[in-house]
């Protein structure tokens, strides 16, 4: 074989390996060069039929052809390589406007969601987590809270009596925990009771028979009026992430004394606006000092011991901090309401 | 309760007050005002007008044709305007409602032709413009009004009403009237009550008016007899008064007597005296079954717990609540028994309760009324009536009988205590005037004084030292005290195990297990008790249920979820619920009469019937008892064995031969986890395009909570490769999935890692009553790599197990997949 004939096998391969669209074609190439029976292997078998001068340099040409080929192969590998990466970068056919997929979520219940959130905040000022029974004694509910039978202030709770007599009732307010905390805790002490109440109401968009409320209590030595105001501000600052104004103004609870309406500014306007009717002030919660009567049925004494109570309307807060218009949806279980608090 | 601005300034200087003021200061310092509004806002568009010519309507005989001058409010020429009232004529003053005003009940006048004549307007009756009840003619105005002037100005009726919550005065009895509103205004704002006579005018001499009371449930009455009387309207200004607070004036008795009511708080009776038994009047308790006719024309049945008003024996009015029809003033009623009275507030609370009337007059009795009241209000209503009509007369002096006595009081204050209990700094002497101001009596010592509690705020309200101090409190203003920081020590809350659980639970349900969280009532209907077979259990009811028939408090959870299956599985082909909520058992009820509560975990996991996804095992089911299990994990208990619940103890809404149920270590149950009773679903609607596979489950925290406790602890990651293997077996039907899995692991003597159920498989070629089972099996030792010996020696001991169970092991692994 002559030098040139290698020389143009060599030319051929390599023009076959540039021309090589994907790595198969250059495996194949790559075979039918170098592979059993392949072009290389066939000068190879021919050396021994040479005459000895010729041989050497045969041999020598079988290599670099074959070398040739190789370093061909791996150039234009690393050619294909690189245009595979370019074309996926080029990214075509991807279209970033198409809608994802729904993600399957579960979700918590919006009064689990504000109770939480209500929850951490009192905890962190000290405050501890009470519960209570929902089927109570009338003792606790009304008796003990200075509301005695034939007291007008029942007028004010529209009860649902159970069973019987006149002894169970379903809670008409978190408050009969006040006396359970009383009876149970050495004061000083603070805590919270989140849970659920119940009204004989007749039930529409604002009004359900079931609601949710939060009950406060704090019993303590030299606990005045001022700490009421501070504790609320303080609350109202960490719920809407800035200060809001609030006011006390009279409100008759028989089982403070004296007895407030806590207003705040409304956090959703400055001139008035539907949530606020229109006042700039948002209804938010009863409160005021627990009565003496109310201390001594917990076996408290009134006259070494203070206290500040406070009911605040978990339901409101529910539907002021997501904007539900209707309560009944509250407590309805549908999962049209439902999901939408993944 | 209304209270109308112009009425208010009959008792205190309002000068330099607009009504926002005034609601502003009683919103701070006294009471919740609901709103202020603007009386008859219907009548700014209606003019007064003067009636320059009427003639006849040429085509209508009882029709007139009158030209109007409404003067400025006019273009300058005559309104045209057809009348069919009787009664008007030339040179009347008229309320003149022109084309484009809206009229009470929203109607929009517009021009019209009546009988072919144009008319411009309309002039207008009392009752048109909701002023009384008079349709009779016309409402003609005095002569003097101004031409052209809206008639509420001319007339004096424009006016502010301020509404007041009725509950926030619960506890003030003297703020139900017009008078204790405007107490608390001159304290407010250091002016004085303008005095009133409270002395009643000379009788003639004789004996009182007979009076006898013979019951507890009466402490005063005062009847005072009263001749000479011409009933008729009362004057405009008052008719004016009681319209702006939703009166509607009848005539002058009535309106007189309500005037006072709503004046002084103190409700009154005018009978007419010759319907009443020379004997004069006895209170006393009604006898059984004894009936009279209200006012409101109702008959009323009575008992021994009412207390009623005779004469000559005969029933004249239920005391406190309502009059009767039969002694009612008339038109032409000329003698008069005033009655004013104390009647015992919850004796009057229960009747009005108990026969459904709540009137102005039981409010008030209610809410525990001054017994020294009731002399100033006879007083105040004769004077008046005599300022109206001077020449009635008294004919004997009033009869006053009863036992009550002033409940003026002392209570001690200190002024210290005052301080620390508002925690404002208010001095020694502030304390003192704001106290005065509202009429209390101050006398001062040095640390403790002695406040004396004047009669209308001692009957319920005021009796302790804290009731004082809000009274300083709120007068004081509430927004002057400055807000202060709880200091205490700085400890944490102790731990709470319930609450710490239903979080854990609520966070793996709500997040990794895809569920929502529902809130529903606590309230079962007796359609849903029925439908799912409970109506038979014990159930606590409530007695005033809001809608008929759901009366009975829940003693489970889960029924509540399954009433909102067909709903939901309506919205959505596949839907996960899950409540955490109480139960009440009344058949184990503890000594004081509270029944057991329980603190449950109900779930619910619904979806099409169609909607199986490829995956082993697939069932609802499955997925239920996986998820159970992995709660039970989470909150750190070991997972008690599951056992398959007997189908004649399955809870109804089971299925009675699909469903398991774990103990807890006292035998109390913990779990049970099953799919819906099939006739159930089909009850509920759940079939047709609602056909639904559904798996309930119901937790109890109760048991959760005092369940063996598993914490996490972590295994360490093996050192060398596990070993892959597949075991299928061969078996007769009635042996377990779960004994089958103990006798693999018992085989792998401490190597079986991971065992996965991937197939289950029943077909001709393993016989009738046999199924086959194949498991992933994964194989771990601690010290080495498991070789292919230990792999054969592993499949031997689990072919021997096999056979001890009556199976075999089939060596074709891969099985076929049915
Ligand atoms: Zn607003």
């Amino acid at each position: 074989m002559k030098a040139e004939d290698l020389d143009r096998l060599q030319a051929e391969a390599c023009d076959a390996v540039r021309a090589g669209a994907t790595k198969d074609e250059l495996r194949r190439i790559e075979r039918e060069h170098l592979g059993k029976g392949g072009v290389v292997a066939d000068i190879l078998a021919s050396i021994p039929s040479l005459e000895p001068a010729e041989r050497r340099a045969v041999g020598q040409g079988a290599n670099r052809l074959k070398q040739a080929i190789l370093a061909a192969i791996e150039a234009r590998e690393n050619e294909l390589d690189a245009e595979a990466l370019a074309a996926e970068r080029k990214a075509e056919g991807f279209d970033a406007s198409l809608p994802p997929p729904a993600l399957e979520r579960g979700a918590l219940h919006p009064v689990t969601r504000v109770t939480r959130e209500l929850e951490d905040i009192f905890t962190s000022m000290g405050y501890r987590v009470l519960d209570g029974p929902e089927v109570e004694l009338d003792y606790y509910n009304f008796e003990a809270l200075n509301i005695p039978k034939d007291h007008p202030a029942r007028e004010m709770y529209d009860t649902f009596w159970c069973g019987e007599g006149e002894n169970l009732l379903l809670r008409t307010h978190t408050s009969p925990v006040q006396i359970r905390a009383l009876q149970k805790l050495e004061p000083p002490f603070r805590a919270i009771v989140p849970g659920r109440c119940f009204r004989n109401e007749t039930v529409d968009a604002s009004h359900e028979h079931t609601f949710h409320q939060m009950e406060g209590l704090v019993v303590g030595e030299d606990i005045t009026v001022g700490h009421l105001i501070g504790t609320m501000k303080t609350f109202l600052r960490e719920l809407f992430q800035r200060d809001l104004e609030v006011r006390l103004r009279p409100g008759y609870f028989p089982f403070v004394e004296p007895g407030f309406e806590l207003d705040a500014r409304c956090p959703f306007c400055e001139q008035g606006c539907s949530v606020c009717k229109r006042t700039t002030w948002i209804e938010l919660c009863p409160c005021g000092m627990v009565h003496p009567a109310v201390l001594r049925h917990g076996g408290v004494d009134p006259e070494r011991y203070t206290g500040f109570a406070f009911g605040l309307g978990l339901s409101r807060l529910v539907m002021l901090r997501y904007r539900i218009d209707d309560i009944r949806q509250i407590m309805a279980g549908d999962v049209r309401f439902l999901e939408q608090f993944a | 309760m209304n209270i109308s601005f112009r009425w208010l300034a009959r008792h205190v200087d309002l000068d330099g007050l607009t009504p926002a003021d005034v609601a502003n200061d009683l919103t701070i310092h006294t009471a919740e005002v609901e709103g202020v509004e603007p009386f008859a806002p219907h009548l700014a568009d209606v003019v007064v007008g003067h009636v320059v010519e009427r003639e006849r309507h040429p085509d209508a005989d009882k029709l007139n044709l009158c030209r109007v001058d409404i003067g400025p409010a006019g273009s300058g020429e005559l309104l045209q305007i057809v009348c069919g009232a009787p009664n008007v004529d030339r040179g009347q003053r008229v309320a003149v409602a022109r084309i484009g005003t809206r009229l009470p009940g929203g109607i929009k006048l517009k021009k019209s032709k009546i009988r072919g004549v144009e008319s411009q307007g309309m002039i207008c009756s009392l009752r048109e413009l909701e002023l009384g009840d008079d349709h009779s003619g016309i409402w003609v105005l005095p002569d003097d009004v101004t031409l052209g002037v809206d008639v509420s100005t001319a007339c004096g009726l424009d006016d502010h009403v301020i509404e007041i919550d009725n509950k926030s005065l619960t506890h003030r009895p003297d703020l139900w009237g017009h008078r204790g509103i405007a107490g608390e205004i001159a304290a407010l704002r250091g002016r004085k009550l303008r005095p009133l006579d409270f002395g009643l005018p000379k009788t003639k001499g004789g004996d009182p008016y007979p009076v006898r009371i013979e019951t507890e449930g009466c402490s005063r009455y005062i009847g005072l007899a009263i001749d000479g009387l011409k009933n008729g309207a009362a004057p405009a200004w008052m008719r004016h008064l009681l319209l702006a607070v939703g009166q509607r004036p009848i005539d002058l008795c009535v309106d007189l007597s309500n005037f006072v009511m709503l004046d002084l708080g103190q409700p009154n009776h005018l009978f007419d005296r010759r319907r009443l038994s020379p004997e004069g009047i006895v209170v006393r308790d009604a006898h059984e079954g004894e009936t009279m006719a209200t006012l409101d024309e109702v008959e009323r049945r009575l008992g021994p717990e009412d207390m009623l008003i005779t004469s000559g024996g005969e029933a004249v009015a239920i005391a406190g609540v309502m009059g009767g029809e039969a002694s009612k003033v008339t038109a032409d009623t000329t003698e008069l028994l005033l009655e004013v009275a104390s009647f015992h507030p919850t004796t009057v609370r229960r009747t009005s309760a108990r026969i459904g009337l709540r009137t102005d007059a039981s409010a008030r009795f209610e809410k525990s009324l001054d017994p020294t009241l009731p002399a100033k209000a006879a007083a105040h209503l004769v004077n008046l009536l005599r300022e109206i009509q001077p020449d009635v007369s008294f004919p004997r002096p009033p009869g006053d009988v009863g036992s009550w006595k002033d409940p003026a009081c002392k209570v001690t204050l200190r002024p210290e205590r005052v301080r620390a209990i508002l925690g404002a700094d208010i001095p020694d002497d502030d304390v003192a005037t704001k106290l005065e101001s509202l009429g209390f009596g101050v006398k001062r010592a040095k640390a403790s004084w002695t406040v004396s509690v004047p009669s209308a705020r001692a009957t319920k309200d005021v009796g302790i030292e804290e009731d004082l101090i809000e009274e300083v409190g709120r007068l004081y203003g509430y927004g002057e005290i400055d807000e202060r920081v709880l200091q205490a020590d700085i400890v944490p809350p102790p731990r709470d195990d319930r609450r710490a659980l239903v979080r854990t639970l609520q966070d793996r349900l709500s997040g990794a297990a895809l569920y929502h969280e529902a809130m529903t009532h606590t309230f079962h209907s007796d359609e849903l008790l029925a439908a799912l077979k409970l109506a038979d259990e014990p159930h606590l009811e409530v007695r005033n249920p809001v809608i008929e028939g759901y009366r009975s408090i829940r003693r489970s959870v889960l029924p509540s979820l399954v009433s909102l299956l067909a709903h939901n599985r309506r919205q959505r082909a596949e839907f996960r619920l899950y409540e955490i909520g109480k139960g009440y058992r009344p058949e184990t009820a503890n000594e004081a009469g509270e029944p057991r509560e329980v603190h449950e975990l109900a779930l619910v996991h619904g979806r099409a019937a169609d909607e199986r996804k490829g995956t082993f095992p697939d069932g609802l089911f499955h997925h239920m008892q996986a998820l159970v299990a992995d709660l039970v994990a989470c909150a750190d208990r070991a997972m008690p064995a599951w056992e398959r619940g007997g189908s004649d103890e399955a809870p109804s809404v089971f299925h009675p031969g699909k469903w398991i149920v774990a103990k807890g270590r006292d035998g109390e149950v913990l779990a049970r986890v099953g799919e819906l009773e099939p006739g159930l679903a089909r009850d509920l609607g759940l079939e047709g395009e609602l056909a639904s596979e559904v798996a309930l489950a119901e937790v109890s925290l109760d048991a959760l909570l005092v369940a063996e406790a598993q914490p996490l602890v972590y295994r360490p990651i093996a050192r060398f490769p596990a070993v892959k293997v597949d075991v299928a077996v061969a078996i007769a039907e009635n042996v377990s999935a779960g004994d089958v899995a103990a006798a693999i692991e018992g085989a792998g003597k401490g190597l079986v890692d991971r065992l996965d159920l991937f197939d289950l498989y029943r077909g001709e070629n393993l016989g009738a009553g046999r199924k086959s089972l194949a498991y992933h099996v994964s194989l771990q030792a601690a010290d080495k790599t498991l070789g292919e010996k230990e792999i054969q020696k592993f499949l031997g001991r689990v072919e021997r197990a096999f056979e001890r169970l009556g199976g075999e092991l089939r060596r074709d692994t891969a099985p076929p997949t049915g």
